[in-house]
């Protein structure tokens, strides 16, 4: 095959070529690969489009990857004139083959910053690549740089100063819902690619930090955002019992929801309302209300806590689990305090203003069950008058449960509830393996105890 | 949490004959998965051939388990998973298919069948239906206990070869591997050479 320094010229160039062809007659390639094949086959090209994706035979990437790598080189210390088109094809080709070359990531960049690039064609490769090379830092660190500049963006164009006549305002509300939508599909679009790379690859701790930095960048108090992704990894997590990195991000997700539930409660009502019916948004945040949204995560605690026991039965003696429920438990004492003092809060106020029924020992009765919190808002009860919530305390155990309807305050794990599981899984189960995380969980728990008490 | 194929195969006086399979390749890289999937009919084979009548095993190679049952009247089945998967549950799904295997099928198709000719179509009915072995299997809470006992453990894949033979000669010699597939493990076995340098 060849070998000489001009062969190896032609046919590099031509497979280069043969590559941006191919993406530009099939734009929906979703994988690329490389083809095990020692040995080059007659005047055939070395790249092959099947379906949707797109692989290289192996015999070429010793002939390839140093070619483009040298030239970007010589192009970076200006020995070597490449224009924009030619510098997209090269960098293309070889960060498919290498995505963790940095240099020619950057080179992207400068062709990003002046437009001769765009954010999604970019983004695009990116995701290619990460089939290949799920894990790749520069990958990653590559996609949050190019999603910062279209964050940048959409609010450099939010905020150009609207016209004063009323047609161009309608037009920039107009854009304004364009360019939230584009947000949106942007953000959706990252959580696909998350949490493809995290099935290509187990514990694949740069997906989920990406993802956990997305979110945090991108879905900053967006409460729905949140609660879905809480949910489409339910199953995941079932089935990937140990790997630890999903786990965390439930847990990042569940602490989440909880700051921002203290933080803003009306906001959190609402937006859980706004699938079953309007609120509008003028809507005076309650202490009510506070504690419903919050009651709403601690709901969420319980869930968590059930879901984890249930793994632990079904998959005994992966140490993950156990890690979860630490974590779990930890932030629902935080949690719990946290609603604590919300409560007493509401109690005086109660007690000073709305205690009409002179109810001498007010029991705990919250209004309405965690399942349809629009109802409350909307019902007919919330203005002015005095609410069904008398006052709660949650510490007090024969008050714990009497709910006038469906059931508000879950069943939070406590200590005592921790240590009667724990022995019963020591009772029931005969892992090795489980027994010994069982018996650290409670060590954990007697230095939890002993720190809170 | 994965299951990768699953097999029923017939063990012969000296070799394996494969009756039928089913194969779950879709978390590999699209390139990879025909040579993956002639390893798996591969290696299923040589443990089959390897493994005693009325045994049980699993053994374990790099992040794979493969767990097989031979029964005694040679009628085999071997399942593929990850390290994660319970095996317990692996056992029940193998003797449930060989149970409704050799109802269905003839005994005389055994020796001789081939996946084209045998008339079973549940195994990939099972192998997706297992992905989540809470939903496919009621008794993955009560715990079953396994009689683990009875289950050969081996690490590695070597220790069901015998003395002096060696890995790398039975996949050159295989017919059930293309030339793309030899190429392929020749990379793989280059590549962890490699990892497994002393630094």
């Amino acid at each position: 095959m060849a070998e000489s320094g001009e062969e190896v010229d032609v046919l590099v160039q031509r497979v280069v070529k043969d590559i941006s062809n191919a993406f530009k007659r099939n734009p929906n390639i979703d994988e690329i690969g490389v083809i095990p094949c020692p040995e080059a086959r007659y005047n055939r090209s070395p790249i092959v489009l099947l379906e949707n994706k797109l692989g290289v035979e192996s015999w070429c990437i010793k002939f390839l990857l140093p070619y483009v790598h040298n030239k970007l080189l010589l192009y970076r210390q200006r020995k070597h004139w490449l224009d924009r088109e030619a510098l997209v094809d090269i960098t293309s080709t070889l960060l498919l083959l290498n995505p963790d070359f940095t240099t020619a990531w950057n080179v992207r960049k400068e062709l990003l910053q002046c437009g001769a690039l765009s954010p999604e064609k970019d983004l695009y490769l990116g995701q290619l690549a990460l089939t290949k090379f799920p894990k790749s830092p520069e990958t990653w660190i590559h996609r949050r740089w190019v999603l910062q500049l279209i964050l940048r963006q959409a609010s450099a164009m939010s905020h150009k100063s609207p016209n004063n006549d009323g047609g161009a305002e309608q037009a920039e509300c107009g854009r304004s819902q364009e360019l939230s939508e584009h947000l949106s599909r942007t953000l959706h679009q990252e959580m696909k690619v998350c949490s493809d790379a995290a099935g290509r690859y187990p514990s694949n701790y740069n997906a989920w930090s990406h993802r956990i930095w997305v979110l945090q960048h991108m879905a900053q108090g967006n409460i729905k955002v949140f609660h879905d992704e809480l949910s489409s990894t339910r199953l995941w997590v079932s089935v990937h019992v140990s790997d630890h990195s999903g786990f965390h991000y439930r847990q990042f997700l569940i602490k989440e929801l909880m700051t921002q539930a203290a933080a803003r409660p009306s906001q959190c009502v609402s937006s859980m309302a706004t699938s079953n019916g309007e609120v509008s948004a003028a809507e005076s945040v309650t202490l009510e209300q506070k504690q419903l949204s919050f009651t709403s995560v601690l709901q969420l605690f319980h869930q968590e806590m059930e879901l984890c026991s249930d793994l632990m039965q079904s998959f005994p003696g992966h140490e993950a689990l156990w890690s979860h429920r630490r974590h779990i438990f930890y932030l629902c004492q935080q949690g719990r305090s946290q609603l604590q003092g919300l409560c007493s809060r509401s109690m005086e106020d109660v007690e000073s203003d709305h205690l009409t029924d002179g109810d001498p020992d007010p029991p705990l009765i919250l209004h309405h069950s965690c399942a349809h919190p629009v109802q409350s808002v909307n019902g007919q009860r919330h203005t002015g008058e005095p609410m069904e919530v008398d006052g709660f305390s949650l510490s007090d155990p024969h008050n714990r449960k009497r709910l006038k309807r469906g059931v508000l305050v879950p069943n939070l794990p406590t200590l005592p509830s921790e240590h009667s599981f724990i022995s019963s899984v020591l009772e029931e189960l005969h892992h090795p393996e489980h027994r010994r995380f069982a018996l650290a969980y409670r060590k954990w728990l007697d230095t939890v105890g002993d720190l809170q008490s | 949490m994965k299951l990768y194929s699953l097999s029923v195969l017939h063990k012969g006086a000296t070799k394996a004959n494969l009756l039928k399979a089913a194969y779950d390749l879709s978390s590999f890289n699209f390139f990879q998965r025909s040579s993956l999937q002639e390893f798996m009919t591969f290696t299923s084979a040589l443990i089959v051939e390897r493994s005693s009548q009325g045994s049980r095993a699993s053994i374990k190679e790099q992040e794979y388990m493969c767990h097989v049952y031979v029964r005694n009247d040679n009628l085999s089945a071997v399942v593929i998973a990850d390290i994660e998967y319970p095996q317990r549950v692996c056992f029940t799904l193998l003797d449930k298919v060989l149970e409704e295997f050799s109802r269905q099928v003839d005994s005389i198709d055994w020796p001789t069948g081939k996946p084209e000719t045998i008339n079973y179509k549940a195994l990939d009915i099972y192998l997706s239906k297992y992905q989540n072995p809470r939903e496919a299997d009621a008794m993955t809470k009560v715990q079953a206990e396994l009689d683990e006992t009875k289950v050969i453990l081996h690490h590695t894949m070597e220790s069901l070869l015998e003395r002096g033979e060696k890995l790398d000669d039975l996949v050159a010699k295989s017919e059930h591997l293309g030339t793309q597939s030899k190429a392929f493990y020749k990379t793989i076995v280059s590549c962890s050479e490699i990892h497994n340098l002393p630094s």
